[in-house]
Formats: structure tokens, C-alpha cells, sequence
């Protein structure tokens, strides 16, 4: 009884970390208005004024933060919304791109064609792979998401990434003259290609918050909280659990498609096992309860590593600031830095106005 | 198809390398049967203790105390985090744990690559004394230390199993994988034995990771990850049989080595430990179980 009283409590916290969804007024508040401002005017300034204010380096930086924002996506989605934690994330970027690069080479279809291939191809084998995989839970289903992208990193270090030769696999082992991996007509020049990335990763994020404020994103909770009582509420856990990993896998491969044409070139050493504790690391660390915990995670994994090499600091300071972090994370904030910044930020700025008018009676509490 | 002969070596080769993961593979099940904890960072902190062995050596330390030295910084290591976190995160989920050792596993990775850099292209090895000495069994080289890593999975497999089950450090340790609340009312001092197991399992990691840096190669993300290879062999125990542990890790060790000269295979043959595991958990969890209890089936 203790045990499930415990579980309740835990949930609540949970619950209440979340975002705020299922709310009963549909009519949107000057809140929601508010942040649907802020999140516009955020992505025209990354559209318009970041490609003009930065180098061709953080362009570069950028757009790879803009791939990887999607990624952390469908991870946070995972572990945030749905509760299921997968250790393999790197490897299904890794059919993604894979997908991409394939089908780049061998047709001549539009980009944004492709990308909805890719994704397509690495939803259909993210679910034949998680379709099994689902019925074990919690430690073993993280186990197995990492054992199966061992196998998957083993087979593509043997098979290689598609460049340009002949065969199903597309491979060429004694080309000289390799042909870079092609973009969009479009967007062929690095700040265009970043615009275009940023426009993929936005069509995304409305993706998974279309989920999130419908049926799925209650069906989630509801099993995130607690199986057999999401079970018991008539809830098909088993579709909705197939229906996040088909969702996430999605993300990652359309992520993958993007990551293809941004680097021209792939390399099997470049998608390690170890990426995939990293990308989850770095969710946890972002903050896996809010989509800005995908953007903040992005930054941490892409954009640190190039400021740290700007300044001449061994990325492997990161690798131990990430473990730290995980560590932090797990112990006492279990939200993230995109919880934790804007509550203590909050709570910084409550302070400081409490000391600038003493007298006047605290007004944020009231409704 | 090669023939018999071809394949000879690699039973050897195979069982020394199935020893290694028996040792580590039985260290991981005790201490996630006394602690909860599935300790992810078992290769890293064999990996750091064999580099450590490795800077010592070349300094100029006698062996012995270098190996010493590296069974006692993984017990070491292994120990601090298990005092550190192991109450703090005492009360989550199995897999907060696992998580949280993936923390430590990034923080020694990032730790061996900063003072170990691999970009010099210097290549890193250990040789214990045993290697150079060995016998034939009909045309087959067998040296000492393969002998040693089969017989340590032996030994530490055996005498594991006698400890939990017939000494007293061994039996608070059964009873708190039950049961962790009724065990510490039962007045078994819960924090002591829990360190007793990260102790135990810290040394079996240094250990693990010296005899694996001799047999297969001393690099630090080879080593770290060679041990999901030992992880392989606990899920497919379900991490709760030494018996199953060990007869698991012995298999994973010698058909992985056993692929070597089939050309076909070859490339595919670090899948072994990932495709059996795989395997032996969706086979073991067919039945759908829905359970609010504490121990995660």
C-alpha cells in the first residue's frame, strides 16, 4: 500500500513537470498567446538574422543543431512523454541517413520527398525492431534498445554508407572521385541549407506537439504514470507505446535525411554506440518533460563542442561534464536545464522584486 | 568451409575470452541482485584500471603492484560512486540506476580520452608474465594467462555461488534482494553489505579489465564496450542465475570466436553477445506479465 501510495506521489511530481496539456479551456489564454509569440519571433530570428550574423563554421554548427534538435526530439519523446528509455538512438540516425543517402543516390526525387521516405523507411523498421521489443519494460527494454544498436553499428561498419556505387548497398570501396551526398536545389549554399533544416526541425516540433495536446499525448501520460492503471482505464497501451516508437523513429530519420545532405559525406565510425548514451545524456541533461529540453539538448551536444574547439579546449572535458550532468540531473533535478533555469530564473526574480517593495502583500499567488 | 583444424585455436581463444565474461558477468548479477544496481560503468572502470596499469608499468613499477593497483582503483572507484549515489538513488527505478552508472561510464570516458589521448598513434599493450609460457594440446598454443582467465570465471563463478549461499555477508546479500526494507528491520546493517557488494564487484571490473586489455587489446572504447559482451551473458541469466551467467558468457566467448574463420561471418562476429541477448530476452519475456510489483519482470 505504501508502495502505490509512493508511485502516486512520484507520478504527481511527474505530472505536474510536464507540459501543460488536456487543459479544460481550448480558447488559447495570453499566456499560450505569449508563447506562441515568443516561439515565432524565435524562429524567424533563427530563418532570417542568424544566417546573416554568423560565421560559415556556426552555420554549419547550427544546422547540425538543428538535426540533432530533432533527434533529442524523439528521444525526449520517449523519455518524457511515454516513459520508455532507448539507448539505440544514434543507430536508428544511422538508418536514417543511411535511408536518405540510398535513395538520394538512385533517384532524383525532390528533397522533401526523400526526407518523408526516409522517415517512412525508419518508422517501418523502428517498429518491426520495437514491436517486439515492447514487451519487456523499463531496464530491459533499454538493454535490448542498446544490444540491438550494437548489432546495427557492427552491421554498418561492414556495409558501410552508401556513396555513390552500385548494388543494393551502393557502396564503392575503391572510388577516388566520391560524389558528395546532394542537397536540395534550393538549398544548396550552407545558410540556405540551414534555413531548410530549421524549417524540417519546425514541421517537427508541431508534429509532436499536435500528439502531445491530442488523445495520444493523454494516453501517454496515462501510461507513463502507470501501466496496468492505464491498462484498467481501457487504454491500448500496446498501440500507443508502438505508436511513440514508430512517432520517434520517424523524427530520427527524417532528422537522418536532413544530417545526409548537411554533411555531404557519412562515415560508419561517426554513428558509435557511445553516441547514442551521449544523445540520451544530453536529453536528460536538456530536459526531457519540454520540447525546449530537445533545443536545449541540441545545443549542448552540437553547439559546445564547436565553441570548446573554438577556443582550443579537448572536447573530452564535455564527455565528463555530460556524465556529470546525467548524474545531477538524476539525483536532484529530474526535469532538466529547461525546468530548472526558467523556475530559478522565476524564482530569482520574485526574490528581487519581494525586496523591492516590501511592504505590498505578494501578488503572484493570486488567481 | 574451413576445417577442423582452422577452428581449433579459436576454442582456446574463445573459452579464455568466455572466462573473462563469466567473471564479469557474475559480478554484475551480484551486485544487481544485493544492490538493484545494473552497473553500466564495469567497463569503463576496467578500461581506466588497465591504462592506469599500463602508465605504471611503463614508469617502471614492479608488475605485481601494478596489477595491484588496478584492482584496487576499480574497487575503488566502483565503491565512492556506490556510497555517493547508491542511497541517494536508493528508492527509483531500476533503471534510474542503470542510467545513473551510464553518468560515471561518460565521466571516466571522457576522463581516459583527456589523459590517455589515442591521436599519438601509439599503440598500447599489456603483457603479464604468463603470456610467454604455455603448453600444446595436440597442435594448439595454449598459454598460461588463457588458462587463467578460464579458470578466474571458473573460480569466481563457483566461489560466488558458495559465498551467497553459505556464509553470512552472502546470505544478508540474498535477503536483500528480496527484500531491502525487511532485511534493514531484520537488523542486517543494509548500507555495509551494499558496499561490501560494490567493493566486490569494483575489483571483479579492474580484474576483468586487466585480463581483457592482455587478451583482446588495450583501448579505452574496445574495453568499455567489450563488457556489454559480459552484460549479454547476465540478461540472458535475467540477471539472476550465476549458473546460467556463466554457462551464457562461455558460449557468447567461444562462438564469437568460433566466427573468425568462417569469411561470411567474420565481419559479423562482435554481433554475437547483442543477437543472443536479444534473442534470449524476447524469448524469456513472451508472456506478457503486468505487474505492480517492485522488481521489474
Amino acid at each position: 500500500v505504501a508502495r502505490t501510495a509512493g508511485l502516486g506521489a512520484a507520478a504527481r511530481e511527474r505530472l505536474t513537470l510536464g507540459l501543460p496539456r488536456g487543459r479544460p479551456d481550448q480558447r488559447p489564454g495570453r499566456p499560450a498567446l505569449i508563447r506562441t509569440a515568443v516561439v515565432t519571433a524565435l524562429v524567424l530570428f533563427a530563418l532570417f538574422a542568424l544566417p546573416q550574423l554568423l560565421s560559415l563554421y556556426y552555420i554549419d554548427t547550427m544546422t547540425q543543431v538543428a538535426v540533432y534538435s530533432m533527434v533529442a526530439l524523439g528521444l525526449g519523446l520517449l523519455v518524457g512523454q511515454v516513459g520508455l528509455i532507448s539507448l539505440g538512438q544514434a543507430a536508428v540516425l544511422a538508418i536514417g541517413a543511411w535511408s536518405a543517402a540510398r535513395l538520394l543516390f538512385a533517384t532524383g526525387t525532390p528533397y522533401p520527398v526523400v526526407l518523408l521516405e526516409a522517415g517512412l523507411i525508419t518508422m517501418v523498421l523502428g517498429t518491426v525492431i520495437g514491436l517486439p521489443a515492447l514487451r519487456l519494460r523499463g531496464l530491459y527494454l533499454a538493454l535490448i534498445t542498446l544490444m540491438l544498436a550494437g548489432a546495427i553499428t557492427v552491421v554498418l561498419a561492414t556495409t558501410n554508407f552508401p556513396n555513390g556505387g552500385h548494388g543494393f548497398l551502393g557502396y564503392n570501396g575503391s572510388s577516388v572521385h566520391i560524389p558528395p551526398i546532394r542537397r536540395p536545389s534550393i538549398a544548396s549554399g550552407d545558410p540556405a541549407y540551414f534555413r531548410y533544416s530549421v524549417i524540417v526541425a519546425t514541421a517537427m516540433f508541431l508534429l509532436v506537439l499536435v500528439h502531445i495536446r491530442g488523445r495520444p499525448g493523454r494516453a501517454w501520460a496515462a501510461i507513463r504514470q502507470s501501466e496496468p492503471a492505464a491498462l484498467a482505464a481501457g487504454i491500448n497501451t500496446t498501440l500507443y507505446k508502438l505508436w511513440a516508437f514508430a512517432l520517434a523513429s520517424f523524427i530520427t530519420g527524417v532528422a537522418g535525411g536532413v544530417l545526409a545532405g548537411a554533411v555531404h559525406y557519412l562515415y560508419s565510425i561517426d554513428f558509435q554506440t557511445q553516441d547514442s548514451i551521449t544523445l540520451l545524456a544530453v536529453v536528460l541533461m536538456g530536459g526531457a518533460y519540454s520540447l525546449w529540453g530537445a533545443i536545449v539538448a541540441a545545443l549542448l551536444y552540437q553547439l559546445l563542442p564547436a565553441l570548446l574547439n573554438s577556443w582550443g579546449v579537448s572536447a573530452d572535458w564535455l564527455t565528463i561534464l555530460f556524465g556529470l550532468g546525467v548524474l545531477q540531473v538524476l539525483t536532484t533535478a529530474p526535469a532538466g536545464l529547461a525546468d530548472q533555469v526558467p523556475r530559478d530564473l522565476a524564482r530569482l526574480g520574485r526574490f528581487l522584486a519581494r525586496r523591492a517593495r516590501r511592504p505590498a502583500p505578494a501578488e503572484d499567488g493570486t488567481p | 568451409m574451413p576445417s577442423w583444424p582452422d577452428f581449433q585455436p579459436f576454442i582456446v581463444s574463445g573459452l579464455a575470452l568466455g572466462g573473462v565474461y563469466a567473471l564479469s558477468g557474475v559480478g554484475l548479477v551480484v551486485l544487481y541482485r544485493a544492490t538493484g544496481v545494473l552497473y553500466l560503468a564495469f567497463g569503463a572502470v576496467g578500461a581506466m584500471g588497465a591504462l592506469i596499469t599500463w602508465s605504471l608499468v611503463r614508469a617502471g613499477t614492479p608488475g605485481w603492484l601494478a596489477w595491484l593497483v588496478c584492482a584496487g582503483f576499480g574497487g575503488a572507484v566502483t565503491l565512492a560512486y556506490g556510497l555517493v549515489f547508491g542511497p541517494a538513488l536508493a528508492r527509483r527505478d531500476p533503471l534510474v540506476k542503470a542510467v545513473a552508472t551510464l553518468g560515471l561510464t561518460l565521466v571516466l570516458f571522457g576522463l581516459m580520452d583527456l589523459l590517455w589521448t589515442s591521436s599519438g598513434g601509439e599503440s598500447r599493450s599489456i603483457s603479464l608474465p604468463t603470456d610467454g609460457h604455455g603448453f600444446t594440446i595436440g597442435q594448439v598454443q595454449v598459454n598460461w594467462t588463457q588458462v587463467i582467465a578460464l579458470a578466474a570465471g571458473v573460480v569466481i563463478a563457483g566461489g560466488c555461488g558458495a559465498f551467497l549461499r553459505y556464509s553470512k555477508l552472502g546470505t544478508a546479500m540474498r535477503a536483500m534482494a528480496n527484500d531491502r526494507d525487511i532485511t534493514a528491520t531484520l537488523g542486517v546493517p543494509v548500507r555495509r553489505v551494499e558496499a561490501a557488494a560494490w567493493l566486490g564487484c569494483g575489483i571483479l571490473a579492474g580484474v576483468a579489465g586487466l585480463l581483457l586489455a592482455d587478451l583482446v587489446a588495450l583501448d579505452a572504447t574496445t574495453l568499455t564496450f567489450l563488457v556489454i559482451s559480459s552484460l549479454a551473458a547476465a540478461l540472458i541469466a535475467r540477471l539472476r542465475s550465476l549458473a546460467v551467467t556463466f554457462a551464457a558468457a562461455i558460449a557468447v566467448g567461444l562462438i564469437h570466436d568460433l566466427l573468425t574463420p568462417i569469411q561470411s561471418l567474420s565481419n559479423y562476429r562482435d554481433m554475437t553477445p547483442f543477437v543472443l541477448a536479444a534473442v534470449a530476452l524476447l524469448v524469456v519475456s513472451r508472456r506478457r506479465v503486468i505487474a505492480m510489483s517492485r522488481e521489474e519482470t
